[in-house]
């Protein structure tokens, strides 16, 4: 199974979509070679994830996911069948307005009781599998927009892009079809200044985009069948995201170079200044040697400070200090980097640690000043030790003095 | 003797306690913060990414298809490298090399695992270029070879070695996700 569904991968990222520019639909659907029980010995692959949400009255087309980009109808020993999940009739017997035309289902137009699962069934000589395709049609009201709309974003003062999306099948079966843009109710024709035609009109172009651009827009395709027309409506929420959202991080400290003495304890603040916006999303962090800190000191003798970010004047500042504890003579030849970075920009400031030797260390000194102060201190309890064990001396000669003269009567 | 000695090595232990002390609070306590960011991410066409069947895809999402939208999860590595991953990092896109054939892949590495250090990371990497307001992704391990999308929808994302190709997009926006 996991070699089939690796084939199947391989094959879907492989085939070559082909660009067919059909006069019309062929009518006639594809009958299968031999009757099939739809659900016999398939293995069901799942649903499609995507939804097809379209609008009624509109063509639609249901496209099998098994085989997304390959002409089925050319190959000679596999076909593909389509079921509605509540129906046991194949699609093309019993509904005048379905048919299939190679891995695709056509529904024109569709109705709201078209709304349910469809099942594919790709059926060949060695196996078959199937997947189900979830579609809704809905009321062409203003209150199906949030469900049919597809999101679209463009920045604040740049020249704006939308896309007419998912007309594939029709543009290749009607090449000629006209497509009309409009901002709500308000057809955008050449005439308009601000909306600017793209050559290729499934894309429109804003010029200068600005925040009243926001809000719903219509593409509609109009699509020759059979002689009659019908529309095919696209409907996109177009946002208008500010560029001043994210400012362009400088990096105020450290210095070039940075005074240590050997031993000693060092911090050093890279400090970031990130505009007066209210929010940001720069990340601080030091690099040695270009690795980062953890890796590249794993014992902690030189490790990175909590990213500190705070306001001064309405000016907005991160800080991340490097700390090293102590500085050893290796850190002399290291180069040090700071880097900001976010969404909108990456920057960075080298810096080198410099041996200044006529710097008084606390720390050097903290080491030898305790063990005189131990010794002075051991020193000074030895003499009052002394004194008492002198009176103690004194007392035992006394006693002596009386055992000598016992004796001497004697 | 006892009572010479008693208040004296109190006096010692108490410094010693002292410095010992001042050692500690030289070290920062607290987890150091997290250097992945999740974006939205969307191709100059306006197409979002998606995943099926495990590959991930660039095409139109609407309405309540919208949810399925991956997001971009990035941890830098330099100043102009990154790690690139979907589902928090869990899954990374990464270039695989098959012969002569180049291939974008993803692989189920947690990208806090990844280390630019590693020679065999280094398929993990991409380096980040801006233009303007958007933004292009090499293959460090494959150079040369850009993330790309096609211009026509539900496509797979792959790589690509002429990003000029007209039916071919390898520029990219960017937006924090909130």
């Amino acid at each position: 199974m996991f070699i089939l569904l690796v084939l199947v991968t391989g094959v879907s990222a492989f085939t070559t979509p082909t660009v067919v520019h059909t006069g019309k639909v062929s009518e006639s659907p594809i009958t299968s070679e031999k009757p099939t029980v739809h659900g016999d010995n398939c293995q069901f692959r799942g649903r499609e994830f995507k939804s097809e949400l379209r609008l009624e009255g509109e063509p639609v087309v249901l496209r099998c996911p098994l085989a997304p980009h390959s002409d089925i109808s050319s190959s000679s020993h596999s076909f593909l069948t389509w079921s509605k999940l509540d129906s046991s009739q194949l699609i093309p017997r019993d509904e005048p307005r379905m048919w299939v035309k190679g891995n695709i289902l056509w529904i024109l137009p569709a109705v709201q009781q078209d709304s349910g699962t469809y099942i594919c069934t790709f059926r060949n000589a060695s196996h078959c599998e199937q997947m189900s395709v979830e579609l809704k049609v809905f009321k062409n009201t203003e209150a199906s927009l949030p469900h049919v709309s597809y999101l679209q974003i463009s920045a604040l003062s740049t020249t704006g892009l939308l896309v007419c999306p998912d007309l594939k099948e029709f543009i290749s079966s009607n090449a000629d079809g006209k497509i009309q843009w409009y901002k709500g109710a308000i057809l955008l024709d050449k005439g308009n200044k601000e909306f600017l035609s793209a050559g290729d009109p499934t894309r429109l172009l804003i010029s200068n985009t600005s925040m009243d651009d926001a809000g719903y827009y219509r593409c509609v395709m109009t699509f020759t069948y059979n002689g009659q027309e019908y529309n095919i409506t696209r409907n996109i929420e177009l946002r208008v995201k500010g560029t001043t959202t994210e400012p362009i991080p400088v990096i105020i400290s450290p210095l070039e170079t940075i005074p240590a003495s050997l031993g000693s304890r060092l911090i050093v603040p890279c400090k970031v200044f990130l505009g007066t916006g209210t929010s940001s999303n720069t990340i601080v962090w030091w690099l040695a040697n270009s690795t980062f800190i953890s890796a590249a000191y794993p014992r902690g003798r030189v490790t990175e400070g909590l990213h500190h970010q705070y306001s001064e004047n309405d000016e907005n500042y991160v800080e991340v200090s490097l700390i090293f504890d102590p500085v050893t003579r290796e850190d002399l030849h290291t180069d040090f980097k700071c880097v900001a970075s976010n969404p909108r920009s990456s920057q960075s400031l080298h810096t080198t640690v410099k041996e200044v030797s006529s710097t008084f260390s606390w720390s050097i000194a903290l080491a030898p000043l305790s063990l005189i102060i131990l010794v002075v201190g051991a020193i000074w309890m030895r003499r009052r030790c002394k004194r008492r064990a002198g009176k103690t001396y004194g007392l035992t000669k006394l006693r002596t003095d009386n055992q000598d003269f016992p004796s001497s009567p004697n | 003797m006892e009572i010479c000695w008693g208040p004296y090595s109190h006096l010692i232990s108490l410094l010693l306690i002292l410095l010992f002390h001042s050692e500690a609070a030289c070290r920062p306590s607290g987890k150091r913060p997290c250097k992945m960011q999740a974006f939205r991410i969307w191709d100059t066409n306006q197409k979002t990414f998606y995943l099926r069947n495990n590959q991930l895809i660039a095409g139109y999402l609407q309405g309540p298809n919208i949810k399925l939208e991956e997001k971009i999860d990035m941890v830098p590595i330099d100043l102009h490298s990154v790690f690139l991953g979907i589902h928090g990092g869990k899954l990374c896109l990464s270039c695989a090399k098959s012969g002569d054939d180049i291939k974008l892949q993803l692989e189920e590495v947690n990208i806090t695992d990844l280390s630019k250090n590693k020679e065999e990371d280094k398929r993990f990497t991409f380096i980040r270029s801006e233009k303007g307001p958007t933004t292009s992704f090499e293959s460090a391990a494959c150079p040369g070879w850009f993330l790309c999308t096609t211009l026509e929808a539900d496509r797979p994302v792959s790589l690509t070695n002429t990003p000029e190709e007209p039916l071919i997009v390898t520029k990219f926006y960017f937006q924090e996700d909130q």
